[in-house]
Order: structure tokens, then sequence, then C-alpha cells
């Protein structure tokens, strides 16, 4: 369940391990022409591996010491030199400034100043492509000050530390001027969203307090009833707002201060804040439930009900460290208040008026809405905490197409396990603490149960595979191919590494090795069961009757030998 | 029409009685009014009206179409049963022959009509998809059974993302151009978002003449619970089609959902979240139905036309085997084309022959395999989900053949050299989407030199991509390798095959949203599709039954001594001292030599990799310098593994997802670091930028 988003990206390269690279670093920089050349040699091997993901900066690199042992064998001219030089000094010009180039063509010199490369290489790159060929003696200058370029910019600060970049990476592009015009004013906007929602809402309660400061002298009961002039024009605006703005309208009365009140709130209101219903199955106090219910009217609709779900339930995720916090309370007792709302159960076709009265005076709203169940419940068990189980049970009570039975017990027992667990001391209430330990010892007998399962599970399923192999190598008896054999752990050692092998970056080099000349093959795998022609050797066969086909004429031109 | 007054006529009082009489109407048997068609449509006009969806106009089009199926269905569909698990098959008699032939005439007569009435419009358009409130009243599911059934009338459509299986109760219905009936055997669907969605139509049923509601009723009742049961018979209607939806696990999707980045693979893409249909009885089984604001395949008219023509080939308007090369630019929809020629054709025929020219986009195989097989099982589903073990294959070991296009032709050559001569099955050849400069030249060259009945040429909007290659074209053309006949006698000569004669060009639009553009989203490109496919590969290492993944290293590879196997490199040049640092956990072709391998001492490196059988692939797992052995993983079956000799390496990596993703480890893991940073200038790859602007040309700035 947790994240590991310190941890940085893992990346796929052509080099075993660090001491490979640092070897190939090495030589490529001595000033021995045979490490040199072992140098060129392994990165063409990593070119193998790469295929066409291989870095950049490493196949200039490569180029560039390529001309430089030439250079020094003393085997080519000074003409022949300067082209190979020119080649390699033109693309290392042109493949690293690459990614500054925007959608629009902008000067080399422009992008090689960027990078700091000394503008002068720009010019040598010019003078190859459109003028009079450089003299050796630029070449190599070029050469020398490009390798010292490329191994401070990039060899000596590879492997030191990194990006998350991946290799498809693509999205370098130049940082937009509009685009962040454009991202300010929408910031600004949702500022000024932010406010208006906050004093709304913040007037409603100043509203709301009044009223039940005058009523409360009178008759307690009426709250929540039809709201006097000025509140139903606050309501109006509310209203209008949220059509706009839902999304700003619930973060903010998510916030601290108004659906989960501060305590002075709650007192102003009578309520006990220390005397909460039970966190397993949590409820908002009536009175402020009254309280906020003629917003509730006001806003119902199917879509605000749900974002509002949605919020509460994210909400109730940041809060996974404090989860017996009274934020956590009320932000679950109003997940549960609004779920109770949707349910229809069979009970309330029969009860009496009066009971549905006193039922819908309660209720946030009263017909049933229909909610994106899926996802709520993906979001519920998203956010666990002490009440999830409660709202767990409310939500697959209620879906539209009910879970399996079995998959909904399985959920809830799982949910009810996790929950428990995750509270460890057990510090909230003294009543749910005997659960822990029922749960737990459940969960013991429950894991013997499962380690049984799993071992006779195992050693069934180890059997089939040790059957399956033993029929592998029955099938390979007399090739050389085998089924290993050998008493290996095979998991413990990762791809490219075997039982034995060290860590030492040469331990792969091959020594002595035969080599072996063929000819482009018929494609016939069967040879002389499903020919058509027993007999006759494969060159001879061709479709429609002529002799030799391109491909024979091709092998034999190439088996020719001129004296 | 009695029927009909009496029950305007009833008033108030017999209200109760008239909804009693009309629970009881089912009783009055569509099987009863067989002989008069006047009744028919009076239940009939019943029910629509009931249902008040069609319109009027389709209604009494639908009656004709159905009466004229009245005569010739019954027989066809007493046939069909007895061969039940391919539709159709090559053992059918002249007379059924001249049935089907009946029925694809009818078939396109309908394409036809619809083209007719619903110029540019899809056919969700006209018939409705499922979607919102009518997928709860016309879908059940069986909690326990954990599956669900699914009424659909007539031309209504299911489109959807997820993967399942899927099985006709009753009626039939197509998906991808194959047509699903009643008794055949489940089949495995699979819609990622990878490629487009996939729809379920439900098609004209034949069997008029049936009860439908006490048939349909005995069929469910195996399936649904009664209280379930009884809320769909209600919706039967005539011509309803029945279908049953399971939950697919198979060691495919559990190997792929193993790896996290893939997790969301068989969910709608972020673009279709808004149009997914959530809570319908549907979605816990692995299916998300989608409205119709997201369009499933889009035929155009050409299209269509097309796939009419090659069916009508195929089935026998010509003599010998119809040869159809498919053609075109890049995401022209060249795959998708061909998923759904394949699959009409094996409505009608058991098998389809195939050759694969395309590289980097491979139907059966991992990317960068040309191969030849035969098709017998429908297509429904992207090529990941079908990987399959060609009877023939090379391994080119590039995504495109650029580098070497000799090789590429004359490995394909040496692949039509093996077809299977004798049967009269129809071929398909794909072929790349490089349909400039070289690549046209080897199209040229691939249509002189392999006998082509039929060309379809994919295009897109009013720009030609490329020349049409007519016949004419081709008259004048020049190959790679060969030249219009006139002016070289020699070239022609030394050829195996002359020219065709002549063949069939046939121009097909494609009109999808996003043509000729690459998918943006997720799994959308194309390399991202290549390593789906290759790890669809991969996942056949897994046991088939049920239970955890395991990863690739955690296996017992196969070992083979060094001087036993000639290993060598396709698409660059590695020398000898360095090969297994190339070669060294990754993907190699096992391939067949004829000749022996011999060592004089260490490994055999072959310095040229010959265009060879290739048999399938490998992860070369380790290398073991002690004893001299090469570890490997394959699939390959240990019958045909004791064959291969030769080990290619090529372009086409391991995804990175096999190496990052290697649990239970301890310590450093090879050839992955967390190190590397790509901030630094040159870190990252070749990046290639197609169509720089200059800063003449660019009008903006």
């Amino acid at each position: 369940m947790r994240k590991r988003s310190s941890e940085k990206k893992r990346h796929v390269v052509a080099w075993v391990n660090k001491a490979e690279w640092n070897q190939v670093l090495e030589n490529l920089y001595s000033k021995d022409v045979s490490l040199q050349k072992f140098a060129l040699q392994r990165i063409s091997a990593w070119r193998g591996r790469f295929a066409h993901s291989s870095p950049v900066a490493v196949d200039c690199t490569a180029d560039l010491v390529r001309c430089q042992v030439l250079d020094r064998s003393g085997q080519l001219s000074g003409d022949e030199l300067v082209l190979l030089y020119g080649a390699s000094l033109v693309r290392f010009v042109n493949l690293i400034t690459e990614r500054q180039q925007g959608k629009i063509a902008r000067p080399l010199r422009r992008l090689a100043g960027n990078l700091n490369i000394p503008e002068w290489v720009v010019d040598l790159r010019h003078d190859f492509t459109h003028r009079k060929l450089p003299s050796l003696k630029w070449c190599r200058r070029g050469c020398k000050v490009v390798l010292e370029w490329l191994q401070q910019e990039y060899w000596s600060r590879q492997l030191g530390g990194g990006s998350d970049e991946g290799w498809e990476s693509q999205s370098e592009e130049e940082e937009d001027p509009k685009r962040q015009e454009d991202e300010l004013l929408a910031r600004q906007k949702e500022m000024e969203a932010y406010k208006s929602a906050r004093e709304l809402l913040i007037s409603y309660e100043r509203e709301q307090f009044q009223t039940f400061d005058e009523l409360h002298q009178v008759q307690e009961n009426n709250l929540g009833q039809a709201p006097l002039a000025d509140m139903s024009w606050l309501l109006g605006e509310i209203k209008q707002f949220s059509l706009d703005a839902s999304d700003m309208l619930v973060d903010v009365l998510l916030e601290d201060g108004f659906l989960v009140p501060t305590v002075e709130q709650l007192e102003t209101l009578g309520c006990n804040p220390s005397e909460k219903s039970d966190p397993t199955q949590p409820r908002i106090p009536q009175v402020f439930l009254h309280f906020w219910l003629p917003l509730f009217r006001a806003l119902n609709s199917g879509f605000f009900i749900h974002l509002l779900l949605e919020k509460l339930f994210a909400e109730l995720k940041l809060l996974k460290e404090e989860e017996s916090s009274h934020r956590a309370f009320f932000l679950s007792a109003w997940t549960s208040e609004l779920l109770l709302c949707n349910n229809n159960k069979f009970e309330y076709h029969f009860e009496t008026k009066q009971q549905k009265k006193n039922r819908i005076k309660d209720r946030i709203f009263v017909n049933r809405i229909q909610l994106r169940w899926q996802q709520l419940l993906a979001a519920c068990l998203d956010a666990p905490c002490i009440s999830t189980p409660h709202l767990l049970q409310l939500i697959l009570d209620d879906m539209e197409h009910p879970l399996p039975l079995e998959t909904r017990q399985k959920l809830l027992q799982l949910c009810s396990i996790y929950t428990q667990a995750a509270r460890g001391g057990g510090s909230a209430s003294p009543e749910p603490k005997r659960q822990p330990i029922y749960t737990l010892e459940k969960l013991h007998e429950k894991q013997k149960q499962h380690l049984r399962h799993v071992a006779t599970d195992r050693s069934e399923s180890d059997h089939k595979a040790a059957d399956d192999l033993a029929e592998k190598a029955k099938a390979l008896r007399g090739s050389p191919w085998q089924v290993c054999t050998d008493k290996v752990q095979w998991k413990s050692f990762p791809l490219g590494k075997v039982p034995g092998q060290s860590d030492d970056p040469s331990c792969l080099m091959v020594e002595n090795y035969s080599t072996m000349r063929v000819f482009d093959q018929p494609v016939d795998l069967e040879s002389g069961g499903a020919q058509k022609v027993p007999g006759v050797s494969a060159p001879a066969r061709t479709a429609e009757g002529f002799l030799w086909s391109q491909s024979d004429l091709h092998r034999l031109k190439s088996g020719l030998v001129l004296f | 029409m009695k029927v009909n007054k009496q029950a305007q006529v009833k008033g108030k009082s017999q209200k109760w009685k008239d909804v009693r009489s009309k629970r009881c109407r089912p009783s009055i048997k569509s099987s009863d009014l067989n002989s008069s068609p006047v009744m028919v449509r009076v239940v009939k006009e019943h029910q629509v009206s009931a249902k008040k969806k069609p319109s009027v106009k389709r209604l009494k089009n639908k009656a004709k179409t159905v009466s004229d199926h009245n005569k010739s269905k019954p027989s066809e569909s007493g046939v069909r049963k007895t061969n039940p698990q391919t539709n159709g098959s090559s053992m059918f008699t002249l007379d059924e022959e001249v049935e089907d032939l009946q029925q694809l005439k009818e078939y396109s007569q309908i394409i036809h009509r619809n083209g007719l009435q619903t110029t540019g419009e899809t056919w969700d358009v006209k018939f409705g998809r499922l979607e919102g409130e009518a997928l709860h009243h016309c879908a059940q599911r069986d909690d326990r059974q954990n599956h669900a059934v699914l009424v659909m009338q007539q031309d209504q459509t299911l489109c959807f993302r997820g993967k399942c299986f899927l099985t006709c109760l009753y009626g039939r219905v197509e998906v991808m151009g194959f047509t699903i009936e009643e008794g055949q055997k489940s089949y495995p669907v699979y819609s990622p978002a990878s490629h487009c969605p996939l729809t379920i139509r439900a098609l004209e049923t034949s069997h008029f003449h049936r009860n439908d509601r006490t048939e349909a009723s005995q069929i469910l009742q195996k399936y649904l619970p009664p209280a379930s049961r009884k809320k769909l018979l209600k919706k039967i209607m005539l011509a309803s089609s029945v279908i049953l939806l399971e939950p697919m696990e198979t060691p495919l999707t559990r190997f792929l959902s193993s790896f996290t980045h893939l997790s969301e693979l068989f969910s709608p893409p972020a673009n279709e979240l808004m149009s997914a249909v959530l809570d319908t009885p549907l979605n816990g089984l692995g299916v998300i139905p989608l409205t119709s604001t997201v369009e499933g395949l889009k035929m155009s008219q050409s299209y269509r036309d097309a796939l009419n023509t090659a069916v009508s080939a195929c089935r026998g308007d010509m003599d010998g085997s119809a040869v159809i090369l498919v053609c075109g630019i890049k995401n022209v929809g060249k795959s998708t084309f061909i998923r759904v020629l394949i699959n009409t054709l094996l409505n009608h025929t058991s098998s389809v022959d195939y050759l694969e020219g395309d590289l980097g986009q491979t139907e059966f195989t991992p990317a960068g395999c040309l191969s030849m097989l035969t098709v017998r099982e429908p297509l429904l589903g992207p090529p990941f989900t079908h990987q399959n073990t060609p009877e023939h294959m090379i391994y080119y070991g590039d995504v495109s053949c650029e580098a070497d296009m000799d090789r590429y032709l004359e490995s394909l050559k040496s692949l039509w050299r093996r077809r299977p001569k004798s049967r009269e099955t129809p071929f398909i050849i794909n072929t790349m989407g490089w349909v400039k400069g070289f690549g046209l030249q080897l199209l040229v060259d691939l249509i002189r030199v392999l006998p082509v009945s039929h060309v379809i040429q994919l295009s897109h909007g009013s720009t030609t991509q490329c020349p049409a290659l007519t016949p004419e074209f081709l008259r004048t053309a020049h190959g790679c390798q060969t030249h219009p006949p006139a002016q070289t006698a020699m070239d022609e000569c030394t050829e195996s095959h002359g020219p065709p004669k002549t063949y069939s060009h046939l121009d097909v639009q494609a009109e999808f949203r996003g043509v000729a553009r690459q998918g943006t989203a997720k799994y959308q490109r194309s390399n991202e599709q290549r390593e789906l496919s290759l790890l669809a590969y991969l996942s056949q290492l897994q046991s088939p039954e049920p239970g955890l993944v395991r990863p690739l290293h955690s296996l017992t590879p196969y070992q083979v001594p060094h001087a036993a196997v000639a290993l060598g490199v396709i698409h660059c040049e590695v020398v000898p001292s360095h090969m297994f640092y190339a070669v060294n956990a990754s993907l190699v072709g096992l391939c067949c030599l004829t000749e022996k391998v011999t060592s004089k001492g260490g490994p055999v490196l072959l310095p040229q990799a010959p265009v060879c059988p290739c048999v399938g692939f490998g992860v070369l797992r380790g290398v073991d310098m002690a004893r001299g052995l090469y570890f490997l993983l394959t699939p390959v079956h240990p019958s045909v593994l004791r064959k291969v000799n030769c080990l290619l390496l090529g372009a086409i990596s391991l995804p990175s997802c096999i190496f990052t993703s290697q649990p239970d480890l301890e310590g450093e893991t090879p050839y992955v670091t967390t190190d590397y940073s790509f901030d630094l200038t040159g870190a990252g790859k070749l990046r290639v930028f197609k169509g720089l602007a200059r800063p003449s040309h660019a009008g903006t700035q």
C-alpha cells in the first residue's frame, strides 16, 4: 500500500553495473590506444543491446575516439582522416543540440552557446558542410575539445545522481510565456472563487446562528424549517455559485469551521463536543445536522452529492495518520448521513405517515440519487479508517448492482481486519477494544489455515512443475539441449546473472571462439519429412521450375572464390 | 388487426384485465403466425410500440428482410448446428455452398442498403448503442455464477472496454466481422485501451419460425436465477439475440497485470472516461460499456465494398485461391482491416493463410519477424491477444526494413515458397506502412513477385500518400529488385515468378477519427504495442493453471553448451570477444541452420547472420563461462527446441519492465540503475525530428 515515491526510477541500461561503466569511461579517455579500442568494442556491444536507443553522447564519444584511434595508428593519410573527423564532428554538433531544437529550426550557434560548446566548434562544423575542408590540425583540436566537453558534461556527471525522466520522455518543450500567463489568470480566478465561497458560507453560518439564537428561546424544534427571507436570498446565491464552481464550494465546505465544526461552534449550538457517538458508526449530532440542512436542501442534486461524497472520502484519506481526530469523525459522519439518505429499504414501505415525516425531517435529501457506486466504493476503500466498515456496509447495501454476496462479505471482513489492525493500540474507545483481539485471533487462525493451504498448494504445484520439467527433459533427450538440473534457487538470480558469476566487468569476455560462415537458409523445418519432393536437395526446389532463385544465385555468388 | 382494435375499445374499468391479457400475449406464438404476414406485423408493431424505439420506417424494412430469409434460412441453420465449432467448413456440399453464397449476397445487400441510407453515418447512430438505462433493463447478472446475460435487439450494439468470454446463447451477433451463433463455443474478446474499442452487434436472426420465449427461457434457465430470468424474458422479441458474458483470466492477462504500468490496460483510456458507463451489470465482469459518444470501428463505404469484393472473390468467383495484398501508409488501419477481413472470411471458410510483411506491427508474433501461418480462429482483439506460432517464420531482427531491403525481400520470397500449395484457401498479405521512396519500390517488388490477385490500398483524406498501385502503374514502375518487364527481359528471367497478368486494385478510404496519427494515449504508441506483443509472447512461459505470476528469472531455464549452438547478431557489428556483453539477458531468436554446428573450442560465432528459419524466441537468461553453457528461457516446445542450433540477436529488446520488476532480489540487479540522469545533454536516445520548420517557412514567428 505504501508508495515509495522517494525511490528513484529504475532504468534499464546496457552496462551490467557501475564497474563496467567506469571501466569503459576510463579506457575511452586513456592514452593507450589498445585500451581505447577495447572501450570502443564494448560500446559496439552496448549498441547491440540498446538497439535504437543508445545515448547520443555515448555514440558521439565513440565516433570521435574512433577517429583518434585511427589517427594514432598512423595507417591513414591526412585527407582520409579529415573526412573521418569531419563526419564525427558534424554529427556531434547536430545530434547534441537536437534536443534543444524546438518546432522551428534555430541557429546551431545559439543552441551550442546554451550548452557551453565553444563557438569555433560550430564554425568548424559549418566549414565541413559548406566551405573548404579544415586542416587536420583543426580537426584534431576540435576533436580534443569536444571529447573534453563530453567528459565534463556527460561522462563524469552521469551515474552520480539524476532525474526521473525516462528514455521516452520527450516533453522538454520550451516554457511558454502565454501559458504561464494563462496559469496566473486561472489561479487568480480560483482565489476569487475561493474567497466568495468562504464569504457566502460564513454569512450562511452567521444567519443560521442568528436564527438559532432567536428560535432557541421560543421553541427548539423548528430549526431548519422554512427559511427566512434573507436566508432564501443567501441560499439562492449559494446555489448560483455552486452551478459555476461546485468544486470550490465543496472544498470550502470541508474546511474546518464549516461541515467540520470548531469546538466553539458546537458549544454555541449546545452540543457537547466530547460527547460523540461511536466512531465505528458515526452520526452527526442532530442540532448540527439541522444547522446545515437548509443549505443541502438548496443544493440537492445528484451531481453535487456525488461530488461531496468523493471529496469527503478524499479528505478522509488525507487523515490516515490521525484517524481518531475530531475532523475524521465529522467527515465520516457526514459521509454516513449522506449514504443513509440514499438508501431505500423495504422497511420504509410500511411506515405510517407520521413516521415518514419524522424520518424525512432529518434527511438531507429524500429521493434516491443515482450515484456512481463503483467509484464511491473505490474511494471508500482508498480511505481506510475506523468507520470504514460501517461506510462500506452502507455502500455495499445500497449499490445499484450489488457485488456477489461472497465478495461483499469478504470485502467487509478484510476491511474490518485492516482497519482494526491499523489502529494497533486501540486507543479510541473501550468498546471496540475487544474486537481487535477477536479479529487478530481470527487473523492468526486464518493465517495458519492459509499457510497450510498454501503449503499443500505449493507442494502440489511443485509436483506439477517437476513433472512438467521431467517431460521436457524427456523430449530433449538426444539433443544438446537440456533442462537445467542444477540445484539452484533461480529466483535469487536476476536475469543476466548465473550462480558463481563475479561482479568483475571482464567476466564475460570470450577468449577463444570459432567462427562459422553460413548462407541464407531455405525455410524448411522438417528437413526430409515435409518436403514435397523427397530426395532433391533444397536449392533445386524453387517454385515455378527455374533452377536457381535469386537467393540461390546470391548464395552461389557469395560462395565463389576467385583465384 | 382484430385483437388490436378490441384492445383499444376497452374502457378504463377493464384496465386490469387488459394488463393481464397483455401478459398472456406471448401465448400467441410467432410460429402460429407464420402463415399470415399481416398478423406478424400486428404482433411486431405491438412489441415495437411497447418498446417505443425503432421508427416505423425501419420496421418496414426489417419485416421485408425477415420474410426474405424465411425461405432460405431454416435448412441452413440446421446445417450450421451440425458443425458448431467453425463457421462453415470446407466440407460443405454444393447445395449449401449455393445457400451460403446466397446468404453472402444478402449480406452484401444489407451492407449496401445500409450504405445507401446512411452515407457517412455509423451503424450506431442508426440502430442504437446499448448504453445507460437500457443496459440496466436488458442485462442481468448472476452473482453466484458470476456471469451476465444480455439481450440485444437486432442491430443494437454494445461497444466496450475490457475483456471477457462471449457466448451466443440465442440468435447471432457479430464482432469485428465475425459472426457468432447460437451453439458455437465461447470466444475470448479483448478490448484494451491500446486499440479502437470492440463492438458487439446483434444480427438478424434466422429463427423467425421459432417459439422465441419458451426456447429462450429454456436456455436462460441454465444461466440465471428465476427472478432475473423473468425480467429478461420480457425483453426477448422476435429478432433478439442473447449473449452470455463471463469474466476472463488467462496466463496472458495475469502476466500483463503483474506489471504496474499495465494495470490500466483493459480500462478506458483518459479520453473515453467520460463516456464509460459505470454500474451496469456488466462492469463487475471486466466489461465497461461505452456510450455512443465513442464510436467503435468506423467503416466507410469503400471499406465495406472492398470487404465484400474480397469475400466474394474468396468464395470462388475466380480460379485458384485469392491472394490479397493489403497496403497503405502507417496508422491508416491496415491491421484492423485485415483482422476484419480474416474474420469475415472465417464466416465462410475454415481457415485463411496469412503472410506477415509488416515488421513493426506484426499480427501474430513479436515484432521484427516475417512469418506465414494459417489462421483458424477469429481475431477478436489486438495482436498481443493472439500471439501464435507460425508454421514458417524468419527473424529479420528489426522493426523496419530500411537497413537491409534485400534481406527483407529474400525472406518474404523464401517464406512464400513454403506456402501450402495444394490448398485453395484465401491468402492475405500484410505489408509495411512505408510507402514512400524505397518503401514503394519494395511494394512494387512484392506485387510483381507474388501472384497477387487483389491489391487493397488504404488511404485517407484527399491527399495522395502514394501512387495507386494499379496494374497500369506496375507496368512502368521500378522496384528494388524487379523492373518493368518490357525494358529488361533478363531480369524477368531471373525472377522465379513472372509478373502476374493482372489483378484487381481496390481503393479504400479510411475515415475514422485520428486516421494517420499514432495514438497519443497510454498504450497506443507503436513501441508500447510492440512491448505488449513481446510480453504476451513471454506470458506463454506462465503455467496455464491459475495462480501467482512467476517472474521470468525464477523459472528453471534450459541449458545448452556454447559449442552446440551458433551465435549471431543481425542488426549491428559486435566484436567476437565482446559478444556475450551484447547477448547476455537479451531476447534471441531461436533458429535452425541446416549446417551442423561444430566448434574448434569455445562458442561458435556467426560473422554474418543468415536468413534462416526461426521457431520462436527465448531470453538468454545467463551465460555460464566456467562450464561453457547458455541458460535460456523459452516457451518453444522441447520437441522443436531440440532442433535449434542458432541464436540470433536483433534490435528487438526485452521490455524494460522485465528487468525493473524482478522481485525478491538482493543486491544489485544487472542492467538496471537508478542513477542514470536523463537531464544531462546527450543522455537520451537519438531523436529524429520530422518536418522541422525553417524560420523562413514559419508563418507565426
